[in-house]
């Protein structure tokens, strides 16, 4: 069931709000409401330098810890951060996040440096296959001046334009990457501005010519060599450096992280605190069964007195009131799950439980066998690192594929292993299929049930009764189902199952006649396609289980493909042939059964029972770890 | 697919839409309205009537007015293939631009943080730059270090260099609308549909000869760069002003004989022009005739949806400019000037128009 929420009013000192929002950060139980109160006298705090300390702190923080790692906050003691300190801290952090930027400029310097000695290698390779002088390539002639380098290739056609007005030519010799590799020759002694605004405007970049080109080769090499090592050498220093200042910096980051820690609920808050004079209130949810603990802590915490007052969320506010997510571990990763198609409102069922016991069943009747479950499991327990807290999902599924192998008697498509504590699906189709469609029926049952209680708790009654999935759409349903049932067994649909099914279907017709603003014909129309939709929509949605019973009979059926194949081959082939067979079917039914099962998930049932527009609780917490870089 | 089958749902949404374009003595029916019809004509009310400064409300206007033009882009970009969305997708991203703009301003000037957000547009996912991290940097050129390691790559490593060297916002922008216009020019050029290669090279070649002809004269004229400096800023268009003819254009040493020079219509168009405002008034014309051209007898649903889309946003520029004017109480002189109303003439002679 939800858990109930009280709106709270805290009415404290100015001076008191630091430590009440930590207070409140502390308890992890306050969802701050940012609504303005009723009262016009109370106003937004107007002096917003703490704020913005805190702003620019946080984001020297978050990126000096992209350079060196961040340490934890020390939170062995809660107390306020005053604005001074928090100005003092985001100075140093100032001054810290200048030295980063100082050394990245450098890494950035001797990476550029790198490229243009890459770039002069290629031009002094292509240069020795030439047979020209390049001494007088670095030298101005008496009538003529060269520059040689590169330009970032989509900007040569223009630069080739601007020179050609400029009285200079372009010659490209070269293209590597994204660049080009050119030769400017223009007149000698002319006034240099326009070329060099030019130059500069196209990214040119020039490529010095070693003064030894008269040298062999090897010499001019080893000049480059002598280049490279400086450049690495000058990255080693910097790399040193930089975690030399790190581990200084330790100690004072790990302040600093921490004083932003204690800063930050205050700043969170701030769209919830309003004031007056001395006097400043907050508002917000809490879940009901926390509060007095919550006002306890305020008296243990807060040196002045102060006023709380809670009160029952009004009716006008439901769909405000953030609902508390599951927090059971098991089921964490079904409640991601559930996330990914949205919050449930205030008062409606949350379905994670339900989730996780239905897609747990159908997941282990389309995939069962032990050893494919065991695997699974097994992979997902392994890689609990990369997958958080997802693995869960991976090991309950493989467990419920294990649970329900044994009961099909599989391991690894062998029915020879373990005796079947029931039976294979194949043994017995007709009976698998209409186990499923039995199981949609309860499914469907099941989520119009949700809709309606879901209807009542948000007071619709109205929807809960004649809404989509309500209770005249369940009656029309149920008496479907029997008559459906009668028919099997006797052969006649039955005149009460008529009755019912005429009724409710004309009740909706009825209702939806009377709901609908538009002309008579357009009336006509939509309520015959809206009933004919409730008719078609229901009994297409419980053949829509049927797959569960064909996925299971698919799976076994896949296996005898598989354990055939090996038989008609030779010892090796056969080994070969069961194991490849068993990661082919594992890896892609795995994928289909699980695809399969959201959908009957998302579409058969949350679409009916849950609509996925609620809030989430989102309390003022005190960050324990820091951001990830 | 064929292309008429393509264009059928892209045609019917922007026929749709193309309704909503001021007509022939709309605007001229919209400036004799008061600031509480205007607001009521184009529902506004909520922005104008709440309270705050001048500032807020136009920045409010604003911004309502180019969420409406970029919900219509993002509908619009729905059914078109790849090729078309990113030509449609780059003539948005103008507005991406005007925000980078104003974050390299802010930061050259060490605003405040805050004043810089505010004075930017939000904008949807598809055209927007991406990284928050550019809200977090501290200067201009750690900004464009930020930018360097986004799609803007080559954009930003040019512009830092233009800037580390110069400290000045001019070069930094002229490069980033060179780049815009480039881009765009280069993004019609990977279209397959020939028909629709055709139109928009025509459509997009008037905004950037617009562009082009505004620049050769301010650039040769007004701040006296030499021909290949401003050779070097200019896009060749794949309309009429192409390569070989900016060429001779920014070799030629006065204002008459640029425009005597300029191909046809545009030279008999700005031949008595004056000045440079009046020359921008004509060219926005030309390029709305264009687009009118496109969306009235254009084949291409592409080209039809970025014509309207050019039409829509002159239409809210020129409301936005009419409601601004009604803010700040200006004469209406003033505002039928900059409306285009009446011929732009120099700022000595406003006083006497008033």
């Amino acid at each position: 069931m939800p858990q109930a929420m009280k709106h709270v009013r805290i009415l404290v000192l100015r001076e008191d709000l630091p430590q009440a929002s930590l207070t409140l950060a502390d308890t992890g139980n306050f969802h701050p409401d940012p609504r303005p109160p009723q009262e016009q006298q109370l106003t937004p705090l107007q002096d917003r330098r703490y704020q913005k300390e805190y702003q620019q702190a946080r984001s020297r923080l978050d990126k000096i810890a992209q350079v060196v790692p961040a340490p934890e906050p020390d939170l062995s003691e809660i107390r306020v951060v005053g604005l001074e300190e928090l100005a003092e801290t985001n100075a140093w952090l100032g001054e810290a996040w200048e030295f980063c930027l100082e050394h990245q400029e450098g890494f950035r310097e001797l990476d550029e440096e790198e490229r243009l000695l890459d770039e002069e290698e290629a031009a002094l390779a292509n240069f020795a296959e030439l047979n020209v002088d390049l001494g007088t390539l670095r030298n101005k002639t008496r009538f003529l001046e060269y520059h040689i380098g590169v330009v970032p290739r989509e900007n040569v056609r223009r630069l080739e334009g601007a020179l050609g007005l400029a009285g200079h030519l372009l010659f490209t010799y070269m293209e590597r990457g994204e660049s080009s590799h050119v030769v400017i020759v223009g007149p000698a002694g002319k006034e240099g501005t326009e070329l060099r605004s030019v130059l500069s405007n196209a990214g040119f970049q020039a490529i010095p010519l070693p003064q030894g080109l008269d040298d062999s080769p090897e010499a001019i090499r080893s000049e480059q060599r002598a280049r490279r090592e400086r450049i690495e050498k000058e990255r080693a220093r910097l790399t040193e450096e930089v975690e030399g200042c790190a581990t200084d910096m330790r100690d004072r980051l790990a302040r600093a992280a921490t004083v932003l820690v204690l800063a930050e609920p205050f700043v969170s808050l701030d769209p919830a605190i309003r004031s007056a004079g001395h006097l400043a209130f907050v508002a917000g949810w809490v879940p009901a069964k926390t509060v007095p603990e919550l006002e306890q802590r305020l008296q243990e915490t807060l040196s002045n007195g102060f006023s709380l007052e809670s009160r029952k969320p009004r009716s006008d506010e439901r769909s405000l009131v953030p609902t508390v997510p599951v927090r059971h571990r098991l089921l964490q990763p079904f409640a991601l799950l559930v996330k990914q198609y949205g919050i449930p409102r205030y008062g409606e069922i949350d379905p994670t439980l339900l989730f996780t016991i239905t897609f747990l069943l159908m997941f282990g009747t389309m995939f069962g066998d032990v050893g494919h479950g065991a695997v699974l499991a097994l992979l997902a327990w392994l890689f609990r690192k990369p997958l958080g807290r997802f693995y869960l999902f991976g090991v309950m599924a493989g467990l419920s594929s294990v649970v329900f192998g044994f009961l099909f008697g599989s391991v690894f498509g062998y029915k020879e292993l373990i005796p079947a504590v029931w039976m294979s699906p194949l043994y017995d189709p007709i009976l698998m299929l209409q186990l499923a469609l039995g199981w949609g029926v309860f499914f469907i049952t099941l989520a119009c049930g949700l809709t309606i209680f879901n209807r009542f708790a948000i007071n619709e009654p109205m929807a809960a009764l004649f809404g989509h999935h309500g209770l005249v759409n369940l009656l029309f349903y149920l008496g479907l189902v029997w008559g459906g049932v009668s028919v099997a067994l006797t052969g006649g649909f039955g005149i009460a199952q008529v009755v019912l099914v005429v009724g409710s279907l004309l009740a909706l017709a009825v209702y939806n006649w009377f709901h609908l603003q538009a002309s008579v014909g357009e009336r006509i129309l939509v309520v015959l396609i809206e009933t004919l939709e409730t008719v078609i929509g229901y009994i297409s949605n419980t053949l829509s289980f049927l797959r569960v019973a064909a996925f299971s009979i698919n799976h076994v059926a896949l296996m005898i493909a598989v354990l055939t194949l090996a038989g008609m081959m030779g010892a090796v082939g056969h080994v070969l042939m069961v194991i490849f067979g068993n990661i082919f079917v594992m890896v892609l039914e795995g994928v289909i059964v699980t695809i399969q099962v959201m959908r009957l998930q998302y579409y058969e049932g949350f679409s009916r029972y849950f609509s996925g527009d609620g809030r989430e609780f989102s309390p003022l917490r005190l960050r324990r770890r820091p951001r990830a870089a | 697919m064929p292309s008429a089958a393509h264009d059928a749902y892209l045609n019917t949404r922007v026929a749709g839409k193309a309704t909503r374009l001021f007509r022939s003595g709309d605007l001229e029916r919209f400036a004799q309205m008061s600031l509480p019809e205007l607001s009521q004509e184009f529902g506004l009310g909520s922005i104008l009537e709440d309270p705050g400064s001048v500032n807020a409300k136009s920045r409010a206007v604003e911004q309502a007015l180019l969420h409406v033009l970029m919900e219509e882009l993002t509908v619009l970009i729905r059914p078109m293939n790849a090729a078309e969305r990113s030509v449609v997708v780059a003539w948005g991203r103008q507005f991406a631009l005007f925000n980078l703009k104003t974050l390299l301003r802010g930061k050259i000037r060490q605003l405040d943080p805050q004043e810089i957000r505010e004075n930017l547009y939000d904008l949807p996912p598809q055209v927007r730059l991406s990284s928050e991290d550019l809200f977090r940097v501290e200067n201009a050129v750690e900004l464009l270090r930020v930018l360097e390691s986004g799609p803007l790559s080559l954009l930003a490593r040019q512009a830092r260099e233009i800037y580390e060297k110069r400290q000045e916002a001019f070069a930094l922008e002229a490069a980033i609308d060179q780049r815009y216009y480039a881009e765009l020019v280069r993004r019609v050029a990977r279209l397959d549909d020939t028909t629709a290669q055709r139109q928009m090279r025509k459509l997009v070649g008037s905004l950037v000869d617009r562009a082009n002809v505004l620049w050769l004269l301010r650039f040769r004229f007004a701040y006296q760069l030499p021909a290949s400096e401003t050779f070097y800023q200019l896009v060749p268009s794949p309309a009429l002003l192409h390569r070989e003819r900016l060429l001779e254009l920014v070799g030629m040493d006065d204002q008459p004989k640029v425009i005597d020079a300029l191909p046809e219509p545009l030279g008999s168009m700005l031949a008595d022009a004056g000045n440079l405002m009046e020359i921008q008034r004509r060219l926005g014309h030309h390029c709305g005739g264009v687009a009118w051209s496109a969306l009235r007898s254009g084949q291409s649903g592409v080209a039809r949806a970025l014509a309207y889309l050019i039409l829509r946003e002159a239409d809210l520029r020129l409301l936005f400019t009419l409601i601004q004017g009604r803010l700040l109480s200006l004469p209406d002189t003033y505002v039928n000037l900059a409306l285009g109303l009446s011929p732009a003439i120099c700022v000595h002679q406003w006083r006497q128009a008033a």
